[in-house]
């Protein structure tokens, strides 16, 4: 009999034997929170919406006035005190050091030299930061490349990076494509960026910058975008039978559940079994690795 | 000649096991296979080098070879890639051999909780010296091969052949 | 009468002189190297990935073991981009020690690149000379941030704490032994028959091979090209120094040890500077208890040991962690040389480029 005072110890299940599996449902990380906005830096998008705000700013003041006038002229109607005028609210000012740089109008000569030389080509130049953005129409990053290199007045000689990044929320687009050029002898930098679509293979830059050889790479194993008339397109840092591309924004930080297999010595089939059930469970194909 | 004199023999023999000669033997002279994976590997090559000077406990003979080799100091992140090749060296090391985990990565995957990580590297080898730290000191490192020469001391062929003996019998 | 055959082989991933977990493929037609392709991703552990779902501040200790050699230099470039991100001005004192630290990262880094360069050629004894030297940096580390290797050293917007006591006397300590030591590997090495023999026209790489495949750092300067992040883009600090940028034309792995052997004497003097310059003030910028990011990309480069290191952050609005976060790390694209280097060589001096475009396979597969 046990006392009343105690209160009882619910019954654990008994943990079955075995190697230690990790439980995908519970992780933390396992759950994905799917972007809603689209943070693409855009001076035209920034001054729609500083120009929205303002319009809802005027609009709001608008509103407060006019019930500033009804409630005035209803307390003169009832022989009251008037209500206090209302006073434009201001926005807060921060002391701090914190200044978050905004997309500004292009000023810089390389970038009014990039517009005056592709034309329509172009789709936006701003600057933000201390730093030039120019981007293009997909097609035509190839052109855009060869001008920044070759052209007197750019001088681009090196890329320095180029990376990708997945928006899953936009519309007309799944990815942008971002390529950084340096220029020594000019000491400048700048950015040639594009929008690419799901399915969408931009041009290599290999034959222009040998450099975006394994950058490319990067980029197709990191995020599925394959670039036409590349050496070598294949997977660098993951394996070749891997599945998925990690740095899209559905693909779950812990993975799909490669690396949950084990490699110890199995006698009798045990650990895979359990490794197999387990992905089963799930839905997903565990594949053993290549032997190389 | 009287039983309680010592002999000329007493003075210069001493009895003991084989087993035991074996293990002084062994855990005075381990060579280890030089593999180090990611950051522990420059604190394993610290208490190597001149302030630590890890050859003070036998074991700075670092060998390029794992059939040279007995002990095996996984010093870094295990990946998903790199698993079946660890194995295979693993594999390629003659018996007796140990394993010791260094740093968080090798223990337990440490802080990269991320898709091409495998989560220690005991899901791949036994280990038998685990060393926590991110990554550990040289004192720690060599904290742990201190136990490690403990374990090979009280090892003994029964316990290390066990389940070999009794799936025979 | 005598059968030609190609021979493929690999060298690595388990290998004493790759540096970690490199691996090499080879085809050789004797001792010669034919066709050279290497394969990374043996270290990949998905930092990019990690660091898009930790705050902006939590960031930070990825970093460090990227490249675990020189973990200040990462966290320089790491806390200016998000600085940049953020727009924050950081205080006078903090920009002095961050200089300050970095540059004793360099000292570090580049004496690990040079023990085991010099032990990957056949000279050992460097090597216990040189570790002897950089435990010294490490005390210095340790005093200011509590640990050797993975320093976690800074703050966005600045620093976590001043210098702690004792500090200046310990950094004053080493820098009046230092150009000695510099000497005695120096005696070790430079008029060494076979160090000369082993490096001087070995692997060479030309200036304009070097800047078509994105060569930066002591590699590029080792060519003739006075590029350095420090003096074509200043960051920290480092327009109120006073420093040279060493260079050679040779552009072999001799002239590419004498770049950073000259490196570390003025690495040496920015130190010097830093310390008797040393403005007051506080350590830490003002900043609200909570940074969110407004819509913003930003790539900043810094130049790390080992070349320029560029973070590429995007932020989205309201949020608490990076959009993106990526890393263009100098070690993968210098190693993409590799090729360029070996090829047509002797298998033994594939060895000694690999050694000279001093690798960290941490940052290269991240």
């Amino acid at each position: 009999m046990s006392e009343p005072n105690v209160p009882q110890v619910p019954e654990v299940p008994e943990t079955p034997a075995g190697p230690y599996v990790y439980d995908y449902q519970a992780a933390p990380f396992r759950q994905i929170t799917m972007p809603k906005t689209v943070p693409l830096p855009s001076h035209r998008t920034y001054l729609a919406e500083q120009k929205a705000a303002a319009e809802a700013d005027e609009a709001k003041w608008q509103k407060m006035q006019a019930d500033y006038e009804t409630a005035k002229a209803k307390a003169e109607a009832e022989g009251k005190d008037a209500p206090k005028p209302p006073a434009r609210p201001v926005p807060r000012k921060d002391d701090n050091d914190v200044k978050t740089p905004v997309p500004e109008e292009a000023k810089d000569a390389d970038l009014l030299t990039l517009q005056a030389l592709l034309g329509d080509k172009v789709e936006e130049i701003f600057e933000q930061a201390g730093e030039l953005v120019c981007q293009v129409k997909k097609e035509a990053i190839f052109e855009a490349l060869t001008l920044c290199r070759d052209e007197a007045a750019l001088k681009y000689e090196m890329l320095a990076d180029q990376s990708g990044t997945h928006y899953p929320a936009a519309k007309d687009f799944a990815y942008s494509v971002v390529y950084h050029l340096t220029s020594i002898s000019r000491r400048k930098r700048l950015r040639l960026r594009i929008l690419v679509p799901e399915g969408f293979a931009p041009e290599s830059a290999c034959s222009l910058y040998p450099s975006a050889n394994w950058m490319e790479r990067e980029v197709y194993d990191m995020l599925g975008i394959r670039f036409a008339n590349h050496p070598d397109m294949t997977r660098i840092l993951c394996p070749e039978d891997w599945e998925g591309y990690p740095l899209r924004k559905d693909y779950p930080t812990v993975g799909w559940g490669q690396r949950d297999i084990s490699f110890r010595e199995d006698r009798g089939g045990m650990l895979e079994r359990i490794a197999l059930q387990k992905a089963g469970q799930l839905g997903i194909n565990l594949k053993q690795p290549k032997a190389e | 000649m009287g039983m309680n004199q010592p002999t000329a023999l007493e003075h210069i023999l001493i009895t003991t096991k084989v087993e035991k000669v074996m293990n002084w033997s062994r855990a005075t002279s381990v060579w280890p296979v030089t593999f180090g994976l990611a950051c522990c590997a420059i604190e394993m090559m610290a208490a190597g080098a001149s302030r630590f000077d890890f050859d003070r406990f036998g074991a700075g003979i670092f060998r390029a070879s794992p059939r040279q080799a007995d002990l095996m100091i996984i010093a870094g992140t295990v990946t998903y890639k790199m698993a079946p090749i660890i194995k295979t060296l693993y594999d390629q090391m003659p018996e007796p051999k140990w394993v010791m985990a260094m740093g968080s990565c090798a223990t337990a995957g440490g802080p990269f909780d991320s898709y091409h990580t495998i989560q220690g590297v005991d899901k791949v080898i036994p280990v038998d010296v685990y060393i926590p730290g991110c990554p550990p000191r040289p004192e720690a490192f060599i904290y742990g091969f201190l136990k490690l020469q403990d374990k090979i001391m009280t090892s003994s062929l029964a316990d290390r052949y066990k389940d070999i003996f009794e799936e025979v019998g | 009468m005598f059968k030609n055959e190609e021979m493929e082989i690999n060298l690595g991933p388990q290998h004493p002189s790759t540096h970690g977990v490199l691996r090499v493929k080879l085809r050789l037609d004797g001792e010669t190297v034919t066709h050279c392709r290497p394969m990374i991703g043996y270290l990949h552990r998905g930092v990019e990935k990690i660091c898009e779902n930790q705050s902006f501040f939590q960031g930070q200790v990825w970093t460090d073991r990227m490249d675990y050699c020189s973990a200040v230099a990462n966290n320089l470039g790491w806390a200016e981009a998000n600085e940049k991100l953020f727009g924050i001005t950081v205080p006078r004192r903090a920009q002095y020690i961050r200089t300050l630290l970095n540059e004793f990262n360099r000292i570090a880094s580049h004496l690990i690149w040079l023990g085991t360069h010099a032990m990957d050629i056949g000279a050992l004894t460097v090597f216990l000379y040189a570790f002897r030297e950089r435990e010294d940096v490490l005390d210095i580390n340790e005093a200011f941030c509590g640990s050797r290797l993975t320093t976690t050293a800074f703050r966005i917007g600045g620093l976590r704490e001043d210098l702690p006591p004792g500090f200046e006397k310990m950094v004053r300590k080493f820098l009046a032994k230092f150009s000695d030591c510099l000497e005695e590997y120096e005696n070790l090495l430079t008029e060494n028959r076979i160090w000369k023999k082993r490096t001087i026209g070995v692997a060479k790489l030309s200036a304009e091979d070097a800047i078509a495949l994105g060569v930066t750092g002591p590699m590029l300067r080792a060519a003739g090209v006075a590029y350095d992040i420090r003096k074509s883009f200043p960051y920290a600090a480092y327009a109120e120094m006073d420093f040279e940028v060493p260079t050679r034309t040779e552009a072999d792995t001799y002239a590419r040890y004498q770049v950073r052997m000259a490196e570390m004497r003025q690495s040496a003097r920015i130190i010097e500077q830093c310390m008797d310059g040393m403005p007051e003030g506080p350590v830490m910028a003002k900043l609200p208890k909570i940074l969110r990011s407004e819509v913003n990309e930003v790539y900043h480069a810094t130049e790390s040991p080992k070349g320029e290191i560029g973070y590429y952050l995007v932020g989205e609005k309201g949020s608490l962690n990076p959009y993106r976060f990526h890393v263009r790390a100098p070690g993968f694209i210098n190693l993409q040389s590799l090729p360029k280097m070996a090829e047509g060589g002797l298998i033994a001096d594939v060895v000694a480029a690999i050694g000279s475009l001093d690798i960290v396979l941490g940052e290269i597969d991240r």
